[in-house]
């Protein structure tokens, strides 16, 4: 499974566990997957792309 | 108001969470939350398969790294899942393989949502919560 697919899944388990720990109500459920699902996937694109903008280290040492 | 420390319901509340502690989703499920119990099983068992499928670290405690223990227990908290793996199938997970690190930070979520599980039963059994 590719990177983005892992932390697709990561988010959809987060989101899901504490939709069904923290909420009762269906509606309030399904909002706060969306929440949590979307902030961790958005959250983790735009850090991902400000640290494009980080100057790159030293390059690994060779064998 | 909260039972006292030795009353009945207080020692019923402390069994509800060792027993949501051992296995993921059987402590709502003793307080007759089924539905609930079968939605923390299948996730923290999602999250556990997954764990073990990339091959991840099962934490262990290692002498001179403090933070190894903070770990160890936080991958404790999955409970009976935990010492099968670690004592009883000798499971060590393989750095070498690509996706090792995301293994271990599947691996270290069962354990800690597990955790969360269980204090949640632990509550509801006390009467702190709906």
């Amino acid at each position: 499974m590719s990177h983005f697919g892992l932390m697709t899944l990561y988010a959809f388990l987060l989101g899901g566990f504490f939709a069904v720990l923290w909420r009762r109500e269906r509606r309030d459920q399904w909002r706060l997957f969306w929440q949590v699902f979307g902030g961790l996937l958005a959250g983790a694109l735009v850090l991902g792309w400000l640290m494009y903008l980080l100057p790159p280290g030293p390059p690994p040492a060779g064998p | 108001m909260d039972p006292t420390p030795d009353s009945p319901s207080s020692r019923r509340a402390l069994l509800v969470g060792l027993l949501a502690w051992a296995l993921p989703g059987a402590g709502h499920f003793a307080l007759g939350r089924r539905g609930r119990a079968a939605w923390f099983a299948a996730l923290t068992c999602l999250a556990l398969l997954t764990g073990l499928a990339l091959a991840g670290n099962l934490h262990r405690p290692v002498s001179g790294q403090p933070l190894t223990y903070l770990a160890t227990l936080g991958a404790m908290g999955m409970g009976l899942v935990y010492f099968v793996l670690e004592v009883g199938l000798g499971y060590a997970g393989d750095p070498t393989a690509a996706g090792y690190e995301y293994g271990t930070a599947f691996l270290l979520t069962a354990g800690l949502m597990n955790l969360l599980l269980a204090l949640d039963a632990w509550d509801i059994a006390n009467g702190r919560k709906d």
